[in-house]
């Protein structure tokens, strides 16, 4: 992709690590990002900004008996990778020993990955970009002149991610995406909506910028004359963003190994228990094709899996890196990620899932609604971070919703609120759409769950 | 580095920029974790780099660079030109900014204890002993995950208006998050505190009182029960009205989302609230979170009113709203790092002080809620915001009750400052990381204020 080659990289992971491993470090391991992208943003109704941002980097972590130091440099010379080992040699030296420390990863084969990366999208220029911004805006100011488009973007990535440790493990993997989106409200009078949004993420170029733009404009128009509904126990049908919301702030949390270890998970111990409804089947697929989340391995240099999580309502398998797999005696299921504040380079590993795949059903979202009695329709929930990750438990305004009566779609709600646990709701879930779609870490149908509380007036 | 800069300016100038702007960093971070008493890792680091922005025919163009390399800078400038020049072609209202004064300084700062000399060993032990407070605090306490951060170095400014600036950076960072278990229930409370001053804080803000303030609200939490969902009479503690004043109503008082169409979009001068709501954004609290001495194009920081007596008084700008609104900036344009283009954020934010005592304002509550701790917050440009509580009580006849849990509270911002009835004589400021596609230190904060009714989301 960018300046440096696969194997350069390899080479300065391999000079980091021969530094510390002379120093005297037991192992050590060294993981080096690189990220380019090009972005077009939409600003007030007009394409505004063109952007292009590059950032490489070299992370390494080293282990002295037992306890692990961290240094990391965006300076790619032989001098600063050989201060930057140093660094980490000292600060292990500095920190405490860790009786669970189980070691770095072992080289192992990688499974090939399809569509993660795509030669087209590394071609595009920023004419290109700017082009399909207009296309997506034009189509959403043209809908209908009660709409405005508060902000959008086109966004092209291209990254890498190269794996090297004392153990042998030398593996480098890059790919590409794609983001187009849109965020619109519309104005009538003194009422203004939430803000509505709509998006492709690819790997590969395949976009559709003009139905972004149509899609978005109407959820805008479809949010206006909003109304406060009575509070009750409702039928909710979940849209995959609201979904997403409240599954990443609850129950991705909970069945995280480091979490469950730490006691900090409800689903500690209950391997092997109904945890939700049998409709519901999910698994963390690592290697999916075309999947935002698919790399050969993971940021130790494990390979990707699918690991099935919940099948038919049952509790399957937590998510594991090398050190809680150790400390639990089994193999990690390549779910370390280097994410936070920062750039990947910047960062040692966390626990996270990949692509978590909730299997679909057979019902249209159509079908979906005409059988909801009563209840609502969201697709967004403001607050789902404030989420309690370790009961599950939830209380957050449902915004943009739609009230369903009868079958049918009635009218947009207004500032409705929904509280309950995450469990209760996978519990309830009693249909499954068949629109998959991806969204971040969660791939997923629509999915319809009962008697959520819902706090209106 | 003034030269160095200099020269890319002007060559962005011959490439046909009507403003270039190029802010460089040399920082280096120190990154502390400890989980339920072991040091997970030690992260230290260096990041250099550099953005570059410019403007021609009133488009944007931006490049960041990873390197402080003179030769790919240079590459860099032409890159952003090129950029901006593509977005020009379909630029309908071409962006223009407000004139500044012509600023040349140097902002040194000289803390009594720089973290960046603060050994390593000193910071895992403080760590290591907060940790210790949390666990002898009692035996339902299951976990804790500490992490410390410290960020110095040295930021460098310079734009085609002959502005050159030096300014030395400094943030100090520390959060807690303890959970406690009893039988089945789980629950979690945390601490955060952030300063621009030196290491020393720590001996005034001490391990000690933090590691207990987070253990003791997850444990009250244990013996809290779920609220009943519905519209109550609320007081609000200076955290939370800190964090209202930050999302529910800062965000629409960012000028960029005002344009983009907050509700705020045609109040400006206008009744929002009740007479007594004040509040303004502030970047010049010596020691806060929040604070700097110059923004990130350039322009001194400032107090600026947002809400004087329940009008809309002010709006936070950078350069090129301050333009759109034929205003001044106020100094609000903030990037988190060389990665970044500068965007409107807030400073320190907050409510200011009115003459009611705390008793006063629970005396006229029958049934109500005291609304103490939060978890998170977030706001809609239609005014629709949520905050996630942690810490909550009922009031009853006028005292307070049991403590309640997983409770939010939502409304709709201008209603709820309408519904303001009382503000607590009492202050204080809290450190907070906002969000808006990267990431900004803030502090919120404000007196115990009364509200006659919010929407209490609580549990089944």
């Amino acid at each position: 992709m960018a300046e440096l080659k696969p194997e350069d990289l390899i080479n300065f992971g391999k000079k980091a690590i021969n530094v510390a491993t002379k120093k005297g470090a037991n192992e050590a391991e060294a993981f080096l990002s690189e990220i380019l992208s090009t972005t077009v943003n939409i600003e007030r109704g007009q394409i505004a900004k063109n952007m292009r941002k590059k950032d490489q980097g070299l992370g390494i972590r080293v282990v002295c008996n037992k306890s692990v130091g961290f240094s990391y440099t965006n300076v790619l010379t032989d001098k600063s990778i050989e201060q930057t080992a140093i660094e980490a040699f000292h600060t292990a030296k500095a920190s405490k020993p860790d009786k669970n420390w189980g070691g770095f990863s072992s080289p192992k084969r990688f499974s090939s990955t399809q569509n993660a990366y795509d030669k087209k999208l590394v071609a595009l220029s920023s004419d290109e970009l700017v082009e399909i911004a207009s296309i997506m805006l034009n189509e959403a100011a043209s809908f209908d002149n009660r709409v405005f488009v508060a902000e959008g973007s086109v966004e092209t990535h291209v990254s890498s991610r190269t794996v090297v440790n004392s153990y042998g493990v030398e593996a480098f993997d890059e790919g590409t995406r794609i983001d187009c989106g849109l965020a619109t409200i519309a104005r009538e009078g003194q009422e203004v909506t939430p803000i509505c949004q709509e998006f492709n993420a690819e790997r590969v170029y395949k976009i559709d910028p003009k139905w972004i733009g149509k899609e978005a404009a109407k959820k805008a128009i479809s949010s206006l004359k909003a109304r406060k509904i009575e509070s009750g126990d409702l039928t909710v049908v979940f849209d995959q963003v609201a979904l997403y919301l409240l599954l990443y702030f609850t129950f991705i949390n909970a069945i995280k190994a480091d979490q469950v270890q730490r006691k900090q998970s409800a689903l500690e111990g209950k391997i092997g228990e109904k945890i939700a409804s049998e409709l519901v089947t999910i698994y963390d697929d690592g290697l999916m094709a075309n999947g935002l989340q698919t790399w050969k391995f993971d940021c130790e240099g494990v390979p990707c899996q699918k690991t099935p999580i919940i099948e038919k309502g049952v509790l399957r398998h937590y998510l594991y890196d090398c050190y809680t797999a150790n400390k639990d005696g089994v193999q990690s299921t390549g779910n370390a990620l280097r994410a936070g504040f920062g750039a990947q380079y910047m960062l040692t590993p966390i626990i996270q899932a990949t692509n978590f795949t909730l299997t679909s059903g057979s019902k249209s979202p159509e079908d979906l609604i005409k059988d909801v009695d009563n209840g609502i329709l969201v697709q967004f929930l403001q607050g789902a971070h404030s989420s309690n990750p370790s009961s599950g438990e939830f209380s957050v305004v449902a915004t943009p919703a739609w009230k369903i009566e009868k079958g049918e779609i009635a009218y947009a709600v207004k500032g409705a609120m929904l509280a309950g646990r995450i469990f209760d709701v996978l519990n309830n879930v009693s249909a499954l759409g068949n629109n998959m779609r991806k969204i971040e870490q969660l791939v997923a149908p629509w999915i319809t769950s009962e008697k959520v509380r819902v706090i209106g007036k | 580095m003034k030269d160095e800069l200099t020269r890319i300016i002007d060559s962005g100038q011959k490439l046909g920029a009507e403003y270039v702007e190029v802010r460089a960093q040399r920082l280096f971070r120190t990154v502390i974790t400890s989980k339920d008493s072991r040091i997970e890792v030690v992260r230290k680091g260096i990041e250099n780099g550099a953005a570059i922005r410019v403007l021609v025919n009133g488009a944007w163009g931006f490049a960041s660079n990873g390197t402080l390399e003179p030769k790919q800078l240079m590459d860099s400038v032409s890159e952003a030109c090129r950029m901006a020049k593509a977005a020009s072609l379909r630029v309908k209202e071409p962006a223009k900014l407000a004139d500044i004064k012509t600023i040349e300084a140097r902002v040194t700062i000289k803390p009594k204890a720089n973290p960046k000399e603060v050994p390593t060993e000193k910071k895992i032990n403080m760590l290591l002993a907060e940790d210790k407070i949390i666990f002898d605090c009692d035996k339902n306490v299951k976990s804790c995950t500490i992490n410390y951060l410290d960020i110095s170095g040295t930021n460098y400014f310079a734009n085609s208006d002959k502005t050159y600036i030096e300014q030395d950076k400094l943030y100090l960072y520390l959060s807690t998050v303890v959970w406690a278990r009893e039988a089945d229930k789980l629950a979690l409370g945390s601490d955060v505190v952030g300063y621009t001053t030196g290491f020393e804080v720590f001996e005034t803000e001490t391990p000690e009182k933090i590691g207990r303030r987070a253990a003791m609200r997850s444990l009250d939490q244990l013996k809290a029960k779920t609220p009943k969902g519905g519209t109550y009479p609320a007081i609000i503690g200076p955290q939370i009205i800190g964090v209202f004043a930050h999302e529910a109503f800062g965000h629409l008082a960012e000028a960029d989302l005002t344009l983009a169409g907050s509700v705020l979009i045609d109040k400006l001068g206008k009744k929002v609230g009740s007479e007594i709501v004040n509040i303004v954004d502030d970047g010049t609290i010596e020691g806060a979170i929040g604070t700097y001495k110059y923004d990130d194009e350039g322009v001194p920081a400032q107090k600026t009113p947002l809400i004087k007596n329940g009008e809309i008084v002010g709006l936070m700008h950078n350069r090129e709203t301050a333009q759109k609104y034929g205003t001044k900036p106020t100094g609000n344009a903030r990037a988190e790092d060389f990665r970044y283009e500068p965007i409107i954020r807030q400073r320190n934010t907050y409510f200011t002080k009115g003459d009611r005592s705390f008793e006063e304002m629970l005396e006229d509550i029958k049934l109500g809620y005291y609304i103490k701790n939060y978890r998170g917050g977030q706001a809609n440009l239609d005014g629709t915001f949520q905050v996630g509580v942690q810490e909550a009580h009922e009031i009853v006849n006028g005292e307070l009750g049991a403590s309640v849990r997983n409770v939010s509270f939502s409304g709709n911002t201008l209603e709820t400052l309408y519904r303001v009835d009382a503000v607590g004589k009492d202050f204080e400021l809290n450190v907070g990381v906002c969000g808006k596609g990267q990431a900004a230190f803030c502090g919120a904060g404000g007196p115990h204020t009364r509200v006659k009714e919010v929407l209490i989301g609580g549990g089944a």
